[in-house]
């Protein structure tokens, strides 16, 4: 059985960590939510899109994880989290709504290994 | 949201419920945990309830309380406040309470719930959760009690009492 591409969840991780760090740094400072930020939810945003897709061909060629229904789910949720991050984030005009992105970056990271327990042909 | 400013200063609006400062991030962790506990639980009842059924059926009062917990936060009434510390009261006992459950009788709970082994499985987060949102909501009703002898009239002051909130907000938060 052949696997996704591991580059691309491994891509999603280091920038997912990354972003929370700038966020982090960026709520240390007492800096609101920027187009810094902004740009790398975008970023981040991409890159699961990206991974959607890679899943999404993966099933069409007939792979089938234990649990689909999670899978589904996993593909729904994911690429929401930056939408729904930079929305909250910016309505937040404090250092607070950089935090709101600091969390976004870390779930997208944990959402990586999470989907390798679901399905281990997405490697991390 | 046309155009994030990424200076501090003129904020919108001040901080005036559990909704904003601080708050956003707990109703940002809130709202991942409710959308996943409960999507977690409505696969396992509907497809495996016999196989585990207390572990399945305390997945879902935890799905519960993380949606309950997340629209009271974002309400912030003191109405809601109120329903708030009751729903942050029943996690905390429920995580401590399933954790210990979870670690004394593995076979009720053969896949991990949320709350089983604290939390272990989500970082220790169903842990932590409560107690911020406890301290959060403390931080509220300290400053509802205060606010009824204060007035604050002019922009300046509520500026003050922003700044105040914050500083206080990041004390508490810093012990933890």
């Amino acid at each position: 059985m052949s696997s996704v591409n591991g580059a691309v969840p491994t891509t999603i991780i280091v920038a997912g960590l990354a972003l929370a760090a700038y966020a982090l740094l960026m709520t240390a400072l007492n800096r609101r939510m920027g187009i810094g930020l902004l740009a790398a939810l975008g970023v981040l945003e991409i890159l699961l899109l990206v991974l959607v897709g890679l899943i999404v061909a993966k099933l069409a060629g007939g792979g089938r994880p234990a649990s689909l229904a999670t899978l589904i789910g996993y593909l729904i949720a994911m690429p929401l989290v930056p939408v729904a991050a930079g929305f909250w984030g910016l309505l937040e005009r404090s250092r607070w709504g950089s935090a709101v992105v600091a969390v976004a970056g870390l779930v997208a990271a944990v959402l990586m290994v999470r989907l390798h327990e679901i399905w281990p042909v997405i490697h991390v | 949201m046309s155009e994030p400013a990424a200076s501090p200063e003129q904020a919108a609006s001040p901080p005036d419920s559990t909704r904003t400062g601080p708050g956003r991030v707990l109703i940002a962790v809130y709202a991942l945990f409710a959308l996943s506990a409960s999507a977690r639980a409505a696969v396992q009842i509907a497809t495996k309830f016999s196989h585990a059924p207390v572990a399945y059926l305390l997945s879902g009062l935890a799905a519960v309380i993380y949606i309950l917990a997340t629209v009271t936060f974002a309400v912030g009434s003191p109405a809601a406040r109120r329903i708030a510390v009751l729903s942050c009261s029943v996690e905390l006992v429920g995580v401590l309470a399933v954790g210990t459950w979870s670690l004394a009788d593995r076979a009720t709970f053969p896949d991990a719930t949320v709350w089983s082994g604290y939390g272990s499985g989500y970082g220790f987060v169903p842990l932590v959760l409560p107690v911020l949102g406890l301290l959060w909501l403390r931080h509220w009703s300290k400053r509802a009690r205060t606010q009824e002898t204060v007035v604050t009239s002019a922009g300046d002051a509520d500026e003050a009492a922003r700044s105040k909130s914050a500083l206080r907000a990041q004390v508490s938060f810093g012990r933890y």
